[in-house]
Order: structure tokens, then C-alpha cells, then sequence
């Protein structure tokens, strides 16, 4: 066909039908539905009312047994939906597939009528002998289904759909526009099919994705919550070791608390339980100082406060599992550090030194004085006290000690600190 | 003599469809909807192949199978299953169905395998 011959047929047949306006209807509608075989059938049902045929017939890729099966199907020669299927192999298939082969056409598409042409053709017959009995074969199936035009929708590279249309009624050759409309409309409906099995097996590995996050995120937390169960009672383990002091991680949280809450301290959500974990869990490195140190009557030598000593980092070793609980570690490694940098581990200064840790040192410290210890009777409130405002900015953070001493001060007043409880 | 082919499914349109192909391969071709349509048509139309529906209401295949192959055990009955009856098939070759094929059908094999089926009956 020259280039005249088409644009004026191409002239002619647009007059009669407005593909642009019908493409846009089906670019329209593919947007609106979401599900591919409803387009399918919209599309198929749309060509069978348009264009008059004997048959309009869907094909469309199926990935997972690589076939194409028969979907959709409009006219008197239809094929019942789900009936048919062409494997991969299929002469027809294998004419469209991978790799794309220019067909002798240079189109996309197969019109019984050119078929016959070509096929007398002798140039083409000795040539292409293969080709030639391929092309044969696809003959074949076309006449048997009386399909007069296929039209292969592609994706990328991928052979998504098929559209195979019978003749017309009118008994009038299809046009090139004709033609070339069905190819869009073949080649959309193949966005289609495609971009929803994408979506498809996107939406499904996210929801599996998220099930295995939850999952993993709980398995975590379980283990956590055992593992934090385990050092809290390594913590109370600890408290055993020295009777006298029994209670004292108890009252050293609530104060501590009260102390933040002072201050003024974010505690919302995770922040309170590190802190209260904190609290309760600051000795737990005693757990590794040898009994005959830890519950000494007399003074420590030099070499038996260093082994003292280390039970801050022996506290914070057992914490580093507890990810959820970083902050922890670094609370109770850093809970006998002092306000001028005269502590340890690290000599640690002034707001170097995390706040709840400048927490944790004030509480535990006015505990340590007032309670009753295998070495001496516990001291008075009063007595704590003062100890805490004459250390302040040395040993102390001075608001930090301020803010206690309010919370001691307030407490007493409320009745609610019983004075021989806290020295058992 | 015509070969002469039966054609059993519940959907009316998959029977009209198979009849027009295979009496464009000069088939004589029946029909029927059921499996009590089947056995009749069994006895007066007097097939060579029959294509059964494996499932169907008012007797599914497998009975209409059964009473085929026992009254005339001469015809070759082809079980046609979907992927959600295959686990029938094993009943069925046991009930002596000749063959079996899934949904959806390539043309090329049923054809091949009807014309197999004749084939081995003239070869008795």
C-alpha cells in the first residue's frame, strides 16, 4: 500500500469514527478501573459493538504456566472464556514472541489476506522455508478459529495479550487506521495487564514484608522483655547479697522519678521506662564483685575498690544486648561520675555526664547515707541532706540536688516518706 | 462412515463451539448437557469418542462415565477436567476413561487426540 493510498483511506474511515476520542475513552476508563479483566471485557465488548465483526477474542498471557488462554470473547464465532489456550510454543505465539522479528508485513500485526499473498509469493516460499511453514501453521489456526486480523499486544519486549478479530459483516477489508487503532488499543490494554500485575505483586511482598517486620519486631521485643526480666533479677540477686539494704532499688526508682519529673524531663513514651530501668538496674554490675568485697565489713584496700569500682562497667557489659535500652548502659556506666570530673570511670564533667545519670547518683547517694550498711547505722534525713547541698557542683549536680531536696522536702510533708523505711 | 464424536458439557456454548470445529473436520457431531443426557445419547447417536465433562450437574461425569464403559465399553471416552477437578482424574482412569484433558484446551492436541482415539478403534 503506498503512503497516498493510506492517508486517504486513513481520511475516509475518520469521518465515520473518532479514534482519537475513542482512545481517549479507553485511556479514560483504564485509569477508573483498576481490575485488568474488567477493561478486558469493556475493551472486547467495545470492538464487538463498534466495528461490526463476526468475532472479537482476547488473549492474554498467563506468566506463571506461560500460556495464553482465551478470555474474553464477543460474537457468534466466539470461544467460551477459559476454553482455549495456545502454549508457548504455538506456531501463532511463536510468530509474535521474543525474539521480535520484523514479520514480512513490517507490522505488528497478521491479516489472513496478506498471509495468502505472501505465501504465493515463490521469492518468499524459497527464501524462508521455515518461516514459509510457520507461517503455514498460523494460517492454519487462524482459519480454523475464522480470525481474519491478530494483532499482538506487547509490554516492553513481553507478549501480554492477543487481540484476534473475525471478518466484518459488511464483508469490507480492514483499514490501516483501523488497523493501527487496534494496535494502540492492543498495546494499552497491555499497560494494563501489566502495571495491575505489577501492582499486583507489589501490594503482595509489601504485605508480606510487613507481616515478616512484625513478626521479627515482636520475636525482639519477647526476647527483651526476657532478657530485661533476667537482669532485673540479677538486680534483686544482687539486693540478697547485702540484706541491709533490701528495698533500695525500689525507693531509689521512685525518687529518682519524682527527681526527673521535677527537673522537668521529657518522660514521655520510651524515655521513662530508660530511666526507671535505669534506676532499678545501676548495681546490677555488682552481680560480678566477688561477695567477700561486696559485703566487707571494714574498709576496702586500694586493690579491693578498684574490683568495687568496676561494677559499672560490668553493669553496662550486661546491658548491651538490650538494644531497645542503649541509653541505659550509658546511664549506669556513667551513674558514679562526679559533677567537677573527679569520678570514674571515664572522668566525665558536668553536662558530659547524661542527666539521668547525674539523677541516678544524687538518689543513690542519699540512699547510701541513709540506709543501714554492714559497715555502719544509717544516718538521718536531715543529715543525707545536707551531705547532698555540701557536695553539690563537686560530686552533684547542684540543681539536680536542689530539685531532690525539694521532692525529699515535699514528700516528708505529705507524710508519704516514712523515715525508718527508708534506713532498713 | 463419518466419524462420530459426542460432545458432553453443562455450558451450552463450549458444546457449539467444539461441535462447529470438529464438524468443520467432517465430524458428525452431538451434543449434550448432562450426564443423563450423555448415557441417552450414548444408546441412540452411537458415538465413536465421547468428550465428558468431568464436572456437571444431574450427574456428574464420573457417573455417566461408568454406565458408558459398562454398557458400551467399546467407546472411548476422554475426561475433560479443570485445574479445580484434577483430583478426579485418577477416578476416572480407574472407571476406564481412555484419556483426559485440562482446561482450558489447546485445538491442536484435542484434535490430535479424538483422531487417535478413532484411529485405535478401526485398528480392532
Amino acid at each position: 500500500m503506498t503512503n497516498l493510498t493510506r492517508t486517504n483511506r486513513q481520511k475516509k474511515t475518520e469521518q465515520k469514527f473518532d479514534y482519537q476520542e475513542a482512545l481517549r475513552d479507553v485511556a479514560r476508563s483504564m485509569v477508573r478501573l483498576k481490575r485488568p479483566d474488567r477493561l478486558l471485557k469493556l475493551i472486547t465488548r467495545f470492538i464487538d459493538r463498534q466495528f461490526g465483526l463476526h468475532h472479537t477474542s482476547l488473549l492474554v498471557h498467563e506468566p506463571s504456566k506461560n500460556r495464553y488462554v482465551f478470555v474474553n470473547s464477543k460474537g457468534a464465532r466466539r470461544v467460551p472464556a477459559g476454553l482455549l489456550k495456545f502454549d508457548s510454543d504455538h506456531p501463532l505465539i511463536r510468530w509474535f514472541a521474543l525474539p521480535r522479528r520484523k514479520t514480512p508485513f513490517q507490522e505488528d500485526y497478521l491479516l489472513l489476506t496478506d498471509i495468502k499473498k505472501t505465501l504465493n509469493k515463490a521469492h518468499f516460499r524459497l527464501a524462508a522455508d521455515s518461516r514459509a511453514s510457520e507461517l503455514v501453521k498460523v494460517q492454519k489456526t487462524m482459519e480454523v478459529l475464522r480470525v481474519e486480523l491478530v494483532i499482538p499486544g506487547y509490554f516492553k519486549n513481553d507478549l501480554v495479550g492477543i487481540l484476534m478479530l473475525g471478518g466484518k459483516f459488511s464483508g469490507r477489508f480492514f483499514t490501516s487506521s483501523e488497523i493501527l487503532f487496534f494496535q494502540t488499543l492492543a498495546h494499552d490494554c497491555s499497560m494494563a495487564i501489566k502495571t495491575a500485575e505489577y501492582n499486583q505483586s507489589l501490594l503482595e511482598k509489601n504485605r508480606e514484608l510487613e507481616n515478616r517486620l512484625q513478626e521479627i519486631e515482636k520475636l525482639r521485643h519477647k526476647e527483651q522483655r526476657t532478657y530485661y526480666e533476667i537482669i532485673r533479677s540479677l538486680a534483686e540477686e544482687v539486693e540478697a547479697k547485702e540484706p541491709t539494704v533490701f528495698g533500695h532499688v525500689s525507693q531509689v526508682e521512685k525518687l529518682g522519678m519524682m527527681t526527673a519529673r521535677e527537673l522537668g524531663i521529657d518522660l514521655s513514651g520510651q524515655h521513662k521506662d530508660i530511666l526507671s530501668a535505669a534506676l532499678m538496674l545501676h548495681d546490677v554490675g555488682k552481680i560480678g564483685v566477688p561477695d567477700h568485697i561486696l559485703m566487707k565489713p571494714g574498709s576496702l584496700t586500694p586493690e579491693e575498690w578498684e574490683v568495687m569500682k568496676s561494677h559499672v562497667e560490668k553493669g553496662a557489659k550486661i546491658l548491651e544486648p538490650l538494644s531497645d535500652f542503649r541509653k541505659v548502659k550509658e546511664i549506669i556506666l556513667s551513674h558514679h561520675e562526679r559533677f567537677d570530673g573527679t569520678g570514674y570511670p571515664r572522668g566525665l564533667k558536668g553536662e558530659d555526664i547524661l542527666i539521668e545519670a547525674r539523677i541516678v547518683s544524687v538518689v543513690d547517694s542519699f540512699h547510701a547515707i541513709v540506709s543501714n550498711r554492714c559497715y555502719r547505722e544509717g544516718r538521718s534525713i536531715d543529715f543525707a541532706l545536707q551531705e547532698l547541698e555540701h557536695c553539690a557542683g563537686t560530686q552533684f549536680d547542684p540543681q539536680v540536688v536542689e530539685a531532690f531536696i525539694r521532692v525529699i522536702r515535699r514528700e516528708i510533708a505529705k507524710g508519704r516518706i516514712d523515715v525508718t523505711a527508708l534506713q532498713h | 462412515m463419518k466419524k462420530k464424536l459426542l460432545l458432553v458439557d453443562d455450558e451450552v456454548e463450549i458444546c457449539e463451539f467444539l461441535k462447529s470445529f470438529f464438524e468443520d473436520r467432517d465430524y458428525q457431531v452431538a451434543t449434550a448437557h448432562s450426564g443423563v443426557q450423555a448415557v441417552e445419547q450414548v444408546e441412540s447417536f452411537r458415538p465413536d469418542v465421547v468428550l465428558l465433562d468431568i464436572q456437571m450437574p444431574e450427574m456428574d461425569g464420573l457417573s455417566a462415565l461408568r454406565e458408558i464403559k459398562e454398557k458400551y465399553p467399546r467407546v472411548k471416552v476422554i475426561m475433560v477436567t479443570a485445574v479445580e477437578t484434577q483430583d478426579r482424574i485418577e477416578a476416572a482412569m480407574r472407571l476406564g476413561a481412555d484419556n483426559y484433558i485440562t482446561k482450558p484446551l489447546s485445538l491442536e492436541y484435542l484434535e490430535k487426540d479424538v483422531q487417535e482415539k478413532i484411529e485405535s478403534l478401526a485398528g480392532i
